[in-house]
């Protein structure tokens, strides 16, 4: 009965071990809710607390949140070390992060995952230098990031047709990006190493609908904004308009057929036509109803 | 302390911090903002209204209003945390390198033309009804002696016909943002309907332009050429552009040899590489069942030493064993590139493998494993899927519980 007392308390004495390492665990894990500009950018590239682009630092858009600047000019692929330092700072280790993206944010998201998901990450420390890198917190790593899921607002990475018909410069190298048909092929969409991307799509604008076909945000027409498969171009419109293609919620097929990338969802389709692009430098437009989404979610 | 006494304490210790993790949820080293510039969500956001009581020691009143509000938002939460969980948990039975066809139903067809149509019109000007400009691209990026096909055809509202010109067609590098004078002159170019060179048929009103960018001055360009139209129809004119993004050498060239071999209960269809170029190649293929159904999207998405090497293309076991293909396996189109960081082009593409590039041997079922892919990843993630919905479900119960009274 000795052995039997010995082994019961090496049991208790090892859970209770087992408590107090998952404790200190804890105590070190942080959530962040990262946000990741479109087209035009505006941020301090690397100043994770420049909100510019978005508005007011002070509202709230989620747990811990950082503004992972990119200029917002220059290519996807250019740009894209900017968008792996602030997941490797954040989002590794014990650490997790909850991402909302606008706009070109979507294709750079979108690009990062397809490309760089299951890459070898060296876990950080989350104490960001100026410009914006983390220094390693050990000699750790691990695959990919941790990021429980994506919001997007506007999403253009199905491209937009402002950049095929050149009223947008045709010398911004982010523009030849947005190009419908180099935007769908730049990488799978479909693969996001199984994270969510939940969609919210803008229908207010009216100065582009001839261009921009069905419903549209002034800037992105829903076939990309609500994540849809295949070729740019696709009509899709709410509802109420009976002379085409309804955009479908969530994951499900859309009227006529056309299907959503794979994990990805539309969370809100605008029924009312309430919504535009553009932020406004006030958190506004569609990126209100993402912003509302973290501060409930994002947490 | 004497060790039985230590041990209590420890386990009490873990107790208590476990007890404070469920109710305080994760750590917020930032204060919480609370400036809303907007109306207020259905549900009031954190930071609105006190946190729950943690559970240790009296609580508070609790307002009905705010504790219905509050149930309504972990309700919210426990919500979408259970639904990332559960699809996360289904999606990642199979591995990222191999994947259900129709799970990437628009890459199984990569040389499959891009068709789009958009009002023919100049750019800034207002579109004009009854024309439309439909065009067509069977490739965006190009290496080596690649070709891209191209085409365009007016039509009305009604997709009929309609005359059209092309009244000035340039091939050129594009320009982009702050960089040099491009060293390569720009070129005409020739769409036409005379049912050569690519075009389909002549006369059909469709214009078309098989274009090799190393035959036209373009063969050590890396970067991103445009190919600019200008076009009439009636008397409308309108302007399109088509860019190709072009490599001019392949980082590493394919051998023959491919095989294929049952390892850890998947079926590897290997391929050799001599690689001149080290680093990470993103290289995708699809495979077919023995009826021509695509079956799976299968990848390689890795680093690679210079030097021949032989890469897998994994259809994984359970996938095997959950989708009962009809064998044998035909594995075709193989695509892929060697994948430049922080530059663009972002990418030398190595030579396209179109059609046909490997038929397995037929296979029974039984020969792969059905268990589901394991890895350090999923395990990280359903770990921490796991702790949101405890989470979440531990924070419900508490608000389910009947207030106490205490105090003034």
């Amino acid at each position: 009965m000795a052995g039997h007392g010995r082994t019961k308390r090496w049991a208790l004495g090892a859970a209770a071990l087992l408590a107090v390492m998952g404790v200190a665990h804890l105590a070190g894990a942080t959530n962040y809710a990262l946000w990741v500009n479109g087209r035009t950018g505006g941020g301090q590239l690397g100043n994770y607390a420049d909100f510019t682009y978005w508005g007011p630092a002070s509202t709230a858009a989620g747990v811990n949140k950082k503004s992972v600047n990119w200029d917002g000019y220059n290519h996807i692929s250019d740009q894209n070390y900017l968008v792996r330092n602030a997941l490797d700072c954040y989002c590794t280790g014990s650490n997790w992060c909850y991402v909302a993206a606008h706009s070109a944010g979507d294709l750079m998201m979108g690009y990062t995952l397809a490309m760089y998901g299951g890459s070898t990450r060296n876990v950080k420390n989350a104490t960001p230098a100026a410009d914006g890198t983390c220094s390693n917190a050990g000699s750790s790593t691990q695959t990919g990031w941790n990021i429980k899921w994506i919001d997007i607002a506007g999403g253009a990475a199905g491209g937009s047709e402002l950049a095929n018909a050149g009223d947008w410069a045709l010398s911004e190298p982010l523009v030849s990006d947005l190009k419908t048909a180099t935007a769908r092929a730049m990488y799978d969409h479909n693969s996001t190493r199984s994270k969510w991307f939940y969609m919210y799509a803008g229908a207010s604008g009216t100065l582009y609908s001839a261009v921009l076909p069905g419903q549209d945000d002034e800037a992105i027409a829903y076939h990309s904004s609500g994540g849809i498969s295949g070729t740019g171009g696709q009509s899709l419109c709410n509802p109420a308009d009976w002379f085409c293609n309804d955009l479908n919620l969530g994951t499900a097929a859309n009227e006529g057929g056309s299907t959503k990338w794979s994990y990805h969802s539309v969370s809100f389709r605008d029924n009312n036509e309430a919504y535009n692009h553009y932020t406004n430098g006030n958190w506004a437009g569609i990126t209100s109803l993402m912003r509302q989404d973290m501060v409930t979610n994002a947490q | 302390m004497n060790r039985r006494r230590m041990i209590a304490a420890l386990a009490a210790t873990g107790l208590l911090g476990t007890g404070w993790w469920l109710a305080a949820g994760s750590a917020t080293p930032e204060p919480a903002p609370t400036t809303v510039a907007m109306a207020a969500p259905a549900v009031a956001p954190p930071g609105s209204a006190p946190a729950p009581a943690a559970g240790l020691g009296p609580r508070r009143v609790r307002d009905p209003a705010e504790l219905a509000a509050q149930r309504a938002l972990w309700q919210q939460r426990l919500q979408r945390a259970r639904e990332v969980r559960d699809a996360y948990a289904a999606a990642t039975r199979y591995p990222p390198e191999s994947r259900p066809a129709a799970e990437h139903g628009d890459q199984l067809h990569p040389g499959r033309p891009v068709q789009e149509t958009m009002p023919l019109r100049m750019p800034g000007a207002p579109a004009r009804d009854g024309f439309q400009l439909r065009s067509s691209q069977d490739r965006i990026y190009l290496q080596g002696d690649e070709a891209v096909r191209l085409s365009v055809a007016a039509v009305d509202d009604a997709g009929q016909p309609l005359p059209l010109a092309v009244t000035r067609a340039i091939a050129h590098e594009a320009a982009q943002g702050q960089q040099r004078a491009s060293r390569y002159g720009q070129v005409d170019v020739s769409f036409r309907d005379d049912g050569q060179n690519g075009d389909t048929q002549a006369g059909d009103g469709e214009l078309t332009l098989r274009w090799q960018p190393a035959t036209q001055g373009f063969a050590e360009l890396d970067g991103l050429i445009r190919i600019e139209l200008s076009l009439q129809s009636g008397e409308q004119a309108g302007y399109a552009y088509f860019d190709v993004i072009y490599t001019p050498a392949a980082p590493a060239t394919w051998l023959p040899g491919a095989r294929e071999a049952v390892q850890d209960g998947s079926l590897n269809l290997l391929l050799k590489l001599q690689v001149q170029q080290a680093g990470r190649y993103v290289i995708s293929g699809r495979v077919d069942d023995a009826n021509g159904k695509p079956f799976a999207l299968v990848g390689f998405n890795d680093t690679l030493a210079a030097g021949t090497r032989e890469l897998a293309l994994p259809v994984f076991g359970k996938l095997l064993r959950d989708g009962q293909p009809a064998f044998p396996l035909t594995l075709r189109d193989v695509t892929g590139f060697l994948l430049h960081e922080d530059r663009f082009p972002d990418r030398a593409l190595l030579a396209a493998r179109e059609g046909k590039v490997y038929t397995t041997r037929a296979h029974v079922l039984a020969e792969f494993s059905s268990a589901e892919w394991q890895s350090e990843e999923r395990r990280r993630y359903l770990t921490e899927y796991d702790k949101d919905v405890a989470q979440a479900e531990a924070q419900l119960r508490q608000l389910s519980e009947p207030a106490t009274v205490a105090g003034p």
